[in-house]
């Protein structure tokens, strides 16, 4: 009945187990990033230094050539009821939080894509849209996007946006850094604009040490931490506060490159090849008693 | 060989340093050159100066009213007009602020730095360190102007360049040209409302202490926000008046004690807190010894010496008064001329136990005389 005897099924799976075991099991945990380039830039955002003015929003719907509704006006404070998120419309936003040292003075926070050292979009698009820069920016390419939208769900700042509304092509919508400006020698346009430099502009190392040299200075003025230099691994964009990030909405987030956590529950499964080996030991063993039942009833 | 190698490098240097044209009043500083410059041969092209802050810089500066009374800042005329600077107003506002080292914030004792000295007006720049010109102007602005204004548009300060409605640079400048900040209003008197069980309200009279105790302004108002006066919100009249009610205490208990424990850090704690208003500083009341009208015009330093806490003093009039005795005063300094019958008389017979603030008592020798009603002599500018 069975064409296969015993000593073939054998060697079949002696083979198998052989050249699954050959291959290199180097993924067994997150992949090694690649090396980050040391002069990459960064922005450092003083929210102490920060008036709300908003003109960077602005800027910024400009330099993408983003829609300007009529309702969009940059002198609304009213605005600052609601906490606004990046959206597909707006790649960055400016929130305001009281100030508990003083109620006049509120604290305004500009949000947009952190661009992240080990990105977490880059690890999880799975057609590699996504790149991490040498100067820092994490970009999307259109040309690649198959609109999983995994990289919304990755992002530990929830940045990527997407334009739903559009029914042909539509885009993930995040800030570039300025890319195009970038490479033409020009600053971020939100940059360019601030009129109180609340963004300072610079090496991502240069930065970190003017704001430990900030913090060192006005102690009374901020808070001892620079949001960015370590949470998930890294962000080139730096913030400084003069009070708990926690109560301007920044999440709290591990120094573990965010790619690190999804990457190491994937690969944890396949470590060592060991669910694939155990799998067809099992069919295996299936096999086996079901030949030797079998036989057993042959006879 | 190496000799001359050298002497020709000195002989270069101390070329290279004569020709740096450095300023008598700037060089003569009892400072090394180290404390600001980077480099052994600072020239004027490249000064090496130390990134800023220059912490250990000797500061000193004039008077506001030696400044400039406007300064016309048209560096970043890129879209809007010049910004003209009132800046001897806001130099004496800066007085109870801070002072000119608010802005002017490391500066060398030499001439008065310009902002741009130090701040690039170029936002693409080498130094990151220190923000640029365009920064640093709306930094050191909007942390008063957006809560004197509550707005942060940019037409709120500035004058579009096309389309301007407003005044003309000329116009502003004469406008601000010889303008001073009008004197300061001050409160007489300031009840605050505590939260201290044992005498919740604090009567502090404030004329006292800025006329009799001869404070400053500055001795207490040493960093006072200017929307304590400038608030666009808010008329001015809101903002004086109302100091006859109970002010609410807004400092941390810390805070406000600090101000008075300069001088008042023995005494007990009723000495400022009571359940009712407190009536203003008696000399007699508190001291037994009432203060005739010639001591009313002092200062308390006068006599008390320029010290924290004033001591009691020993009341004999040659005291402070040297080479006053019985034989030797002359009463016409009072505006009085004794006539002959009382000048011969013991003081204490009018002045009953040397109180020379009180009213003299005539009753001990005559039955139907009383002062002022009857003199002892004649009056005199």
């Amino acid at each position: 009945m069975a064409t296969q005897n015993r000593r073939d099924f054998l060697k079949t799976a002696t083979f198998l187990s052989a050249s699954a075991l050959s291959i290199p099991t180097t993924h067994a945990k997150a992949s090694e990033p690649e090396a980050l380039n040391e002069n990459r830039m960064g922005v450092l955002v003083d929210t102490t230094v920060c008036i709300g003015c908003r003109n960077c929003e602005a800027a910024c719907k400009e330099a993408h050539n983003l829609p300007m509704e009529t309702s969009f006006n940059i002198n609304n404070r009213d605005i600052f009821k609601l906490k606004r998120r990046p959206d597909e419309t707006s790649l960055t936003v400016v929130n305001e939080y009281p100030n508990p040292k003083n109620k006049l003075l509120p604290t305004d926070v500009k949000v947009q894509c952190m661009h992240c050292d080990h990105p977490a979009c880059v690890s999880a698009c799975i057609v590699g849209a996504f790149t991490k820069h040498k100067n820092g920016a994490v970009t999307w390419d259109g040309s690649k996007c198959i609109g999983c939208r995994y990289c919304m769900v990755a992002c530990p700042f929830q940045i990527p946006a997407f334009e739903y509304n559009k029914a042909i092509q539509p885009r993930i919508m995040k800030c570039d850094f300025c890319f195009e400006r970038q490479s033409e020698n020009k600053l971020p346009a939100c940059v360019e604009i601030c009129p109180t430099e609340a963004l300072t502009f610079g090496k991502r190392k240069d930065l970190l040490e003017i704001a430990r040299d900030r913090i060192k200075r006005r102690p009374e003025r901020y808070i001892n931490y620079i949001y960015g230099e370590h949470e998930v691994g890294g962000t080139s964009w730096l913030y400084l506060a003069g009070q708990k990030f926690s109560n301007l909405d920044f999440p709290v987030l591990g120094t573990e490159p965010a790619p690190g956590v999804t990457e190491s529950i994937q690969h944890g499964i396949f470590a060592y090849f060991i669910p694939p080996i155990a799998l067809y030991a099992l069919l295996g063993g299936v096999m086996w008693i079901n030949r030797r039942k079998n036989s057993e009833e042959e006879k | 060989m190496r000799a001359l190698v050298y002497s020709i490098l000195i002989v270069l240097i101390s070329l290279l340093v004569s020709s740096a044209q450095i300023k008598k009043d700037h060089s003569g500083q009892n400072i090394t050159c180290e404390t600001c410059h980077v480099c052994r041969v600072p020239t004027k092209d490249d000064p090496c100066l130390r990134a800023c802050p220059r912490l250990l810089m000797i500061k000193q500066f004039p008077s506001p009213e030696t400044g400039p009374d406007v300064v016309v800042m048209d560096d970043l005329t890129d879209r809007y007009m010049p910004g003209v600077f009132p800046h001897k107003l806001h130099a004496q506002m800066s007085e109870m602020t801070g002072g000119c080292i608010a802005c002017h914030h490391y500066n060398t004792l030499g001439p008065i730095l310009n902002c741009k000295e130090c701040h690039s007006i170029k936002r693409k720049r080498e130094d990151i360190t220190k923000p640029d010109l365009k920064g640093a102007y709306h930094q050191q602005c909007l942390n008063c102007h957006r809560q004197w204004s509550h707005k942060t548009e940019c037409v709120s300060c500035h004058e579009k360049k096309n389309g301007n409605t407003g005044l003309s640079v000329a116009q502003l400048i004469s406008r601000f040209k010889n303008k001073s900040h009008p004197e300061v209003n001050k409160p007489d008197v300031i009840v605050y409302d505590t939260n201290y069980d044992k005498g919740k309200l604090v009567t502090f009279y404030h004329k006292e202490h800025s006329t009799l105790f001869g404070l400053k302004c500055i001795d207490c108002h040493n960093n006072e926000n200017c929307i304590r006066c400038h608030d666009l919100q808010k008329k001015n009249k809101e903002q004086i008046s109302g100091f006859d009610l109970p002010v609410k205490v807004q400092v941390s208990k810390e805070e406000r004690h600090l101000k008075c424990f300069g001088c008042h850090a023995n005494n007990k704690c009723s000495f400022c807190h009571s359940n009712e208003k407190m009536k203003p500083f008696d000399h007699k009341l508190r001291t037994g010894w009432a203060l005739n009208r010639f001591h009313k015009k002092l200062s308390c330093i006068k006599c008390h010496g320029n010290k924290k806490s004033f001591t009691k003093l020993n009341s004999n009039c040659n005291n402070c008064h040297s080479g006053w005795t019985p034989e030797t005063f002359n009463h016409k300094i009072t505006g009085l001329v004794l006539d002959d019958n009382h000048s011969d008389i013991d003081c204490e017979e009018c002045h009953l136990n040397r109180d020379f603030g009180n009213k003299p008592v005539c009753d001990n020798c005559h039955d139907d005389k009383n002062w002022p009603e009857n003199k002892p002599g004649r009056m005199v500018e």
